[in-house]
């Protein structure tokens, strides 16, 4: 039984970002509050801060990105850090050994962060138990388990458009079982107080016993958005397709798509968000994604403000250990 | 060989019924009535005031992981943790590298074994070449070189044509089959049990119906052969339903459990713990309570190791690549003597399932069949009078706690590393106690202060 959080350090901060799921109401507050405060530092002429000069930000992808990457990495540009681009796309049958010996060079190149996407389910989690103390680690998504950053620009997205959660009906289509942005926009919107949470999607795609996360499950998609003031698409993997999960994406379309006519039964005023990059015409139509009502686009450029807040906070968290390190040495 | 007269001891014998205070003998390799040899033979005496005296355990599905994996363990290092951990029988599993599916290997290990002087090593043989679950191996040769059972290990035996083919055929020859029940499609690339935990950590699910499905498939064909069945290492309240009413109709089957899947959940996963991760996976609280309620009523007939030891690097990676399994040897004692305060049976009921019972489930039939099994020494696992001397002394008072420094087998890969009670590990407030003072194999002082 692991009790210890490896997201706190000796002080009781947070140190690592890995995962919402085990975040209070408080310090998801915090990091949106400080969000606001970075937001405007985009509208500047000048658009950086000097809040991280002089460290080094390492993005490791140990899968393709280009968004997510690239998002953290404006991020961490505009926080006047250093940013180190470490491409470690790798075979599938990688093995564990390699990824602690890539850590280990990794840490020898003197980064004070770490951005670590991965395939593995807990990968994020066992880079933070094993990396020098003096690393601060985020998690830029770690297989089916948890995509923090986006389940915060997520939750500042409807924060901005909707306020107060607890009055709030959030619904979430499709690929709940292999979504990592599913599983930590749900964290954050329980720990939140939401007022419901549903999910709807086939059985196939549904993880087991997913209603113990706090939400409701609808089979029906036209049920589950009567009501809705917000409403999450979630991208379909084409593997899907080919591994007997759905049989095709016509057919997905026509059962579980994100249609305007369907958007009708949602509240006049919900807003449309997706993680992107969308499949038009497989889980949400074109025109819903294009919409007046899609705030898809606001969510691209809020995850930069969100970015800068989650570093800002947890590289400033770890100039306590790295002083004291420095302290004892 | 020196006599020796164990006195004074609580001698636990399950076959024969017997728990009470008494004196063991042991002349020429077997168990005697008196103590009182008739040849001038010295007679080693032992004071056993105060602790065990009962047939050396059996454990019916461990990994030496030699050959091919000697930096997880070899037949030496686990051989002698077996013994140091109260075993004196070890059936090990078929998935070396190569597989036991030739006489060649089963060779190899006999070798190795005698040269390691721990537990009798008793390979189980692979039931398909290369534990591919494609051909038929020679099991009737493999028998004859020393395998009593045949197992799959943990590979799926996909085509259900052939798995039929296999059990007619070790049904000809009255072989057990050893099989792990997991339909390989349902659990794909899963490592947790399918429920709240995996979904909440984003691990890829198991369900329970990989277990149940497999089990339904197996014992309709266990009906339809005749094939002597035994389900290994069970890990769901369904899967023993099925178990259950399978034996109410009468088939031969017998089910074992892995000792860890009595005491820990999924919930143990919490922090993607790698310690946690076992191919058979911990589920849900009530599958654990109904395997524990499953040992008590006697649906489950054995309860194994499941020992499987990892190098360090095994276990340095993210949950789902990391190596699965449990090392066991060391710390199987002390959870089964947990269990008779645990389950509200007898301490012989539950020595039964590691003695008794499981020498039965790998014990030739006396029936008509072309092969001679009287070449293999199989343990008798009880203290009847002439039978081959397998005895353990254990003091089952002596607090455990499991170092890295005085644990025998070569993987410390066990999440009771630490621990003096289980309150840490799992929340339940189990002390850890018991050891072992001394074996004897064939009558053979193997482990324990000189005597």
């Amino acid at each position: 039984m692991r009790n210890h959080d490896p997201q706190f350090n000796q002080f009781g901060k947070l140190h690592h970002f890995l995962t919402l799921d085990g975040l209070d109401k408080e310090t998801l507050t915090g990091i949106l509050d400080a969000a606001e405060g970075f937001t405007g530092v985009n509208d500047k002429k000048i658009k950086n801060v000097p809040l991280l000069r002089g460290k080094t930000v390492a993005n490791l992808f140990f899968e393709n990105s280009t968004r997510t990457r690239t998002a953290f990495e404006l991020a961490a540009k505009r926080l006047s850090a250093d940013i180190l681009n470490v491409d470690l796309v790798t075979s599938s049958t990688k093995k564990g050994e390699s990824l602690l010996d890539t850590l280990r060079v990794l840490e020898s190149l003197q980064s004070d962060m770490f951005v670590v996407r991965h395939s593995d389910s807990g990968a994020a989690d066992f880079i933070a138990r094993h990396v020098s103390p003096s690393i601060n680690v985020i998690n830029g998504g770690d297989g089916q388990h948890a995509h923090p950053t986006q389940g915060m620009l997520d939750m500042f997205t409807i924060r901005r458009h909707k306020g107060d959660f607890e009055k709030l009906c959030v619904v979430i289509i499709g690929d709940i079982l292999h979504s990592r942005v599913a599983r930590s926009g749900i964290s954050a919107l329980v720990t939140l107080g939401t007022g419901e949470v549903r999910v709807v999607g086939p059985q196939t795609l549904m993880p087991a016993d997913v209603e113990t996360l706090g939400v409701k499950v609808y089979r029906s998609i036209d049920k589950a958005l009567q009501g809705a003031d917000v409403v999450m698409g979630l991208r379909l993997q084409n593997e899907r397709m080919t591994s007997a999960t759905i049989p095709s994406s016509g057919e997905f379309y026509r059962t579980y798509g994100l249609t305007p006519e369907r958007l009708k039964l949602a509240k006049p005023d919900a807003i449309v968000m997706h993680p992107g990059p969308t499949n038009r015409g497989v889980e949400i139509a074109g025109s819903v994604a294009d919409g007046k009502q899609s705030v898809i686009l606001e969510q691209v450029t809020f995850g930069i403000a969100v970015r800068m807040a989650v570093m800002s906070i947890i590289m400033g968290h770890g100039e306590a250990v790295r002083e004291a390190e420095q302290a004892a040495s | 060989m020196t006599s020796t007269s164990l006195k004074n001891a609580r001698v636990i014998d399950p076959a024969n019924n017997v728990d009470g205070k008494g004196d063991v003998h042991i002349r020429q390799g077997v168990f005697t009535a008196d103590a009182h040899p008739n040849t001038n033979e010295p007679t080693a005496t032992i004071n056993a005031e105060g602790l065990i005296v009962c047939p050396g355990l059996i454990d019916l599905y461990a990994r030496l992981r030699e050959p091919g994996f000697t930096r997880k363990g070899s037949i030496q290092s686990e051989s002698q943790a077996a013994i140091h951990g109260g075993f004196t029988s070890v059936l090990c599993a078929p998935d070396t590298q190569p597989v036991i599916d030739s006489t060649a290997t089963v060779e190899l290990i006999r070798q190795r074994a005698n040269l390691a002087n721990g537990a009798r090593v008793i390979p189980i043989a692979a039931l398909s070449t290369e534990l591919r679950g494609e051909l038929l191996s020679e099991l009737a040769t493999l028998y004859a070189a020393g395998c009593p059972v045949a197992s799959n290990a943990d590979q799926p035996i996909n085509d259900t044509g052939v798995l039929l083919s296999i059990m007619e055929y070790a049904a000809s020859f009255d072989i057990p089959l050893l099989i792990n029940p997991v339909d390989a499609q349902i659990a794909k690339n899963g490592c947790a049990h399918a429920g709240a935990i995996a979904t909440r950590l984003g691990l890829p699910g198991i369900p329970v119906a990989a277990e149940t499905v497999a089990l339904a498939r197996l014992i309709e064909l266990c009906s339809s052969t005749g094939c002597r069945l035994h389900i290994s290492r069970l890990s769901s309240a369904r899967g023993v339903e099925l178990v259950k009413q399978a034996k109410q109709s009468g088939l031969l089957i017998t089910a074992d459990v892995g000792i860890h899947h009595l005491f820990f959940t999924d919930q143990q996963l919490l922090g993607f713990d790698v310690q946690f991760h076992s191919a058979v996976p911990f589920r849900s609280l009530a599958d654990r309570e109904a395997l524990r309620a499953a040992v008590a009523d006697g649906t489950i007939d054995a309860i194994c190791s499941d020992h499987a030891p990892h190098d360090d690097d095994a276990k340095l990676a993210p949950f789902p690549s990391s190596g699965a399994g449990l090392a066991a040897f060391d710390v199987f004692l002390p959870l089964l003597l947990a269990l008779p305060d645990l389950l509200g049976i007898a301490l012989s009921d539950v020595l039964a399932k590691v003695t008794s019972n499981a020498a039965n489930i790998i014990a030739h039939r006396d029936v008509e069949t072309p092969l001679n099994p009287t070449a293999m020494a199989l343990p008798s696992g009880d203290l009847s009078i002439s039978s081959s001397a397998d005895i353990i002394v254990i003091d089952p008072d002596q607090p455990f706690k499991l170092c890295t420094e005085t644990a025998h087998s070569q993987g410390l890969n066990s999440p009771l590393l630490g621990a003096a009670s289980l309150a840490t590990v799992s929340g339940e407030d189990i002390p850890l106690k018991g050891k072992v003072i001394h074996s004897f194999l064939a009558g053979r002082h193997v482990y324990g202060a000189e005597i």
